[in-house]
């Protein structure tokens, strides 16, 4: 099997043989939500973080009746997935206060299933020099909990050993987008997402040797056919659909870059080595190109988008947004105005978590903005 | 819409005015009224009925009113008259804007009392979403933002939100106009939990925020003026306090409406001489009531809470609770108000902690910031104003853009039940769009549940 397939193998289903294979060694696994957390101690601690989403989910029946109708369908499929047991190989699970659904995800987690370790971490809803205070206080109680619950002392030489990993994979994800760029991208969108999944949820020393196989067998000069496609960006509410990618793509157009929040923003920025490692990290996990959860940091969201859009030679925009996430769907109705007053065609779009969810209404939508666009 | 609509604020001014000379001896069913009520719709007739049919409630409405007259009339002509005007959310404190001599706009207040225009407030819920806001944002602000949309009140100076984290579209909102009209936006974070550091994190920020007013304003925060202002606010706070233990009594001597005036006070006035002034007329109406023994019509039946927000489209239902169903409506979260403390006036410092404290015990601040069962919280909230004001039974309106809400009210409901043996009912409604869920089938499902605590 190649490097590539790989990755897509160990992003397509919830347990995997990296996951199997760490729990045999009898060591810690350990779930995570949201690309506030700084995944770096638990790897220093010899625990793996493990992203919790909704992937697989088929219905969301028992999660409905505890997050209600008005709550976002990514929540309430990681919720699923925890009362009908697909989680229970998690020896904890931390979160972040990242929107109103995903807190009263971790609510209704704790109350009803919860795991021997449960934790939430809340993140500051402003970028200042005061709540740079209170996020760093917020890390060294996570940090005391988690060594606590664990018995393990976190060692600064193995943060920073994690931190080097960390920026390993961060670097090579960059150079993956680089890659992107050309006239005729070697990945398509969905082969990107299902890559960047994969990171989220297997070692990251084995991630990186993976990655780097990948990126090693890219031909520079293969022309597989994406130059004729129309190159676009993805940006918006959290998404790890990669069918949902290839459905876009099938209609003659390639995603080429995007601002999502497992995707270009959970790399774009590496934590510095040169100085005090937790600092360091603290500052970079604070830092990182901002979710539309960061009040009036909205300039920066659209500067980090034209970046984007600008390296990658993107002709179209796609702003969704998971019907009631308020946050992307307000951020993207700003976003709309700016980028087309710039001359950007984007394309708004409301949309249920999940990776074929409503997939001809967005298919004739898609098709309608690509014609728009000249594709 | 028609193009040539008057400011909005106009408007309200004149209806305000119109409703602060209502004589004493008002009587409703002579045939003047009578012709009167049947020019206004209903919901504009309920509001009449609501407020004026009781000789008591009339007495605190016509203060209430002219207190409201006189403020909408300060927003309306501000820049005129040389000052600045800041949008506020419900929860951030209007004190310090006084104290700095800004005019401060509830944004969720402006929403509400804009219903009282002719054309009421849904085709401007309607037009922020044409506009660009997502449809799932709250309808408590979205009116406001249609009358901006549509010009018919002027952009404000700039633009403070109190509590970022406890509600997504709360904050969002603020940054949405900011960014939009291109006004400047001052943001405190929130922090999760509720304990003595968090209280001085709070405190901090607030200070930042009080700071950085001083700058856009260009106005200088004096001690004498903040200590004037924070006096005035404490001797609000204690007269809150007491009609709030008036409510314990049962029956409860507070009429319905008092609940609705307060918020109007609570939200933009405090602070002020006619915030003051308002709360002596409710304390005496609500004293001779509880000296009579009067209470809700015909008899009180039923001791009742909304766990959350209200419905506020249409005062029908305080009206239908008051004069002819015998249901005590002793408070919804907003008007939670135990908890807030006098603020210490001995220097700038002790007033600005106080105030930052107080607001950090706001509704839905206090209650929705965390999760639903740590200390202050909502649940902890909860059990102690149902089991403190004796209600036999609570409601959520299911207002449609409180996620944190909905995504909670099951466990919620079910631990009051659980533990104090009160039952809830789920209702599916928009607390300021009426088109959601109108106020008949609300009333339908009100009866279906109060005759199964029969």
């Amino acid at each position: 099997m190649g490097a590539l397939q790989e990755l897509a193998e160990v992003s397509k289903s919830l347990g995997n043989s990296h996951v199997d294979a760490w729990k045999r060694d009898g060591k810690k696994v350990v779930g995570f939500v949201c690309s506030y957390m700084p995944e770096e101690v638990l790897c220093a601690l010899d625990i793996l973080p493990y992203r919790i989403t909704g992937r697989g989910v088929q219905d969301t029946s028992h999660a409905d009746s505890y997050l209600t109708r008005v709550n976002c369908s990514f929540a309430r499929s990681c919720l699923e997935l925890g009362f009908t047991g697909e989680y229970d190989f998690l020896d904890g699970a931390i979160w972040n206060n990242g929107c109103d659904h995903i807190r009263r995800c971790y609510d209704n987690w704790k109350a009803k299933i919860p795991l021997p370790f449960m934790y939430m971490l809340p993140v500051p809803h402003k970028i200042s020099t005061h709540a740079r205070g209170r996020y760093r206080e917020e890390v060294l109680e996570f940090i005391r909990a988690v060594e606590d619950h664990f018995g393990e002392k976190l060692d600064p030489k193995k943060l920073a050993d994690a931190i080097s990993t960390y920026n390993e994979t961060r670097s090579l994800l960059r150079k993956l987008y680089d890659l992107r760029t050309a006239e005729s991208p070697p990945f398509t969108g969905a082969e990107v997402l299902t890559i960047l999944t994969a990171a989220t949820v297997m070692p990251r020393t084995e991630y990186n040797r993976l990655l780097r196989e990948v990126l090693a067998e890219v031909k520079s000069d293969s022309d597989n056919g994406s130059k004729q496609k129309v190159r676009l960006l993805v940006a918006g509410s959290l998404m790890d659909e990669a069918d949902f990618i290839s459905n876009v793509e099938d209609l003659g157009a390639i995603v080429v870059t995007d601002a999502l929040c497992f995707g270009a923003k959970s790399f774009w920025n590496l934590t510095d080595e040169s100085g005090d490692p937790l600092e360091s990290l603290i500052d970079r996990y604070y830092e990182h190109p901002p979710c539309p959860r960061m009040t009036g940091e909205y300039p920066q969201r659209l500067a980090f988008l034209r970046e984007q859009i600008e390296r990658a030679g993107v002709k179209g925009v796609i702003l969704q947004h998971i019907k009631f996430c308020d946050l992307h769907g307000t951020d993207n109705a700003l976003l709309k105005n700016d980028l087309e007053d710039a001359g950007i065609p984007v394309m708004e779009l409301e949309r249920q978590y999940g990776p074929l969810a409503d997939a001809g209404r967005i298919r004739t939508r898609v098709q309608a903005f690509l014609e728009r666009i000249g594709g | 819409m028609p193009e040539a609509r008057r400011n909005a604020l106009e408007r309200m001014v004149e209806t305000f005015n119109m409703t602060s000379n209502l004589p004493e001896d008002l009587d409703i069913d002579s045939p003047p009224i009578q012709a009167m009520l049947a020019t206004l719709d209903e919901p504009r007739r309920n509001n009449f009925l609501a407020m004026a049919k009781d000789p008591g409630v009339r007495k605190m409405s016509v203060v209430s009113n002219a207190a409201m007259a006189k403020y909408w009339d300060e927003v309306l002509n501000a820049r005129d008259r040389g000052k600045k005007v800041a949008f506020i959310p419900f929860n951030c404190s209007p004190e310090i804007f006084h104290a700095l001599d800004i005019v401060p706009v509830g944004v969720e207040v402006l929403n509400s009392f804009a219903m009282i225009l002719e054309e009421g407030i849904h085709e401007y819920l309607d037009l922020a979403v044409e506009r660009g806001l997502p449809e799932t944002m709250c309808s408590a602000q979205r009116g406001a933002v249609g009358l901006l949309e549509a010009g018919l009140v002027d952009k404000p100076d700039f633009v403070v939100n109190g509590a970022a984290g406890g509600c997504d579209p709360n904050s969002k909102i603020f940054e949405y106009m900011a960014e939009k009209w291109d006004i400047p936006a001052l943001y405190l974070d929130v922090p999760y939990s509720h304990d003595r550091r968090a209280i001085d994190y709070y405190t901090e920020e607030y200070r930042e925020v009080v700071d950085a007013l001083q700058e856009l304003s260009g106005n200088k925060l004096d001690e004498d003026r903040l200590r004037e202002v924070c006096e005035l606010t404490n001797q609000c706070t204690e007269i809150i306090q007491e009609i709030s233990d008036m409510k314990r009594l049962v029956p409860n001597p507070v009429p319905n409406w008092y609940n609705m005036n307060h918020l109007g006070q609570k939200l933009n006035l405090v602070g002020t001489p006619d915030a003051l002034d308002f709360y002596k007329t409710a304390l005496e109406v609500c004293t001779e009531r509880m000296k009579e023994g009067a209470h809700v019509l015909p008899e009180e039946r039923i001791r009742f809470m909304m766990m959350y927000t209200g419905i506020y489209f249409d005062p029908g239902l305080h009206y239908w609770f008051q004069e002819e169903i015998g249901v005590t409506y002793l408070m919804d979260l907003l008007i939670f108000h135990d908890f807030n403390p006098i603020v210490d006036t001995t220097n700038t410092d002790t007033m600005l902690a106080g105030l930052a404290e107080g607001m950090l015990n706001l509704p839905m601040t206090r209650q929705l910031k965390g999760s639903w069962d740590m200390p202050a919280n909502w649940l902890e909230d909860l059990l102690y104003y149902v089991d403190t004001y004796k209600a036999d039974c609570i409601a959520f309106t299911g207002h449609a853009a409180c996620k944190q809400v909905w995504g909670v009210y099951r466990i919620v409901a079910d631990e009051v039940k659980r533990q104090l043996g009160v039952p809830s009912l789920r209702l599916e409604g928009d607390g300021w769009d009426s088109r959601v869920t109108s106020l008949d089938v609300i009333k339908e499902q009100f009866t279906e549940f109060f005759e199964t605590l029969d």
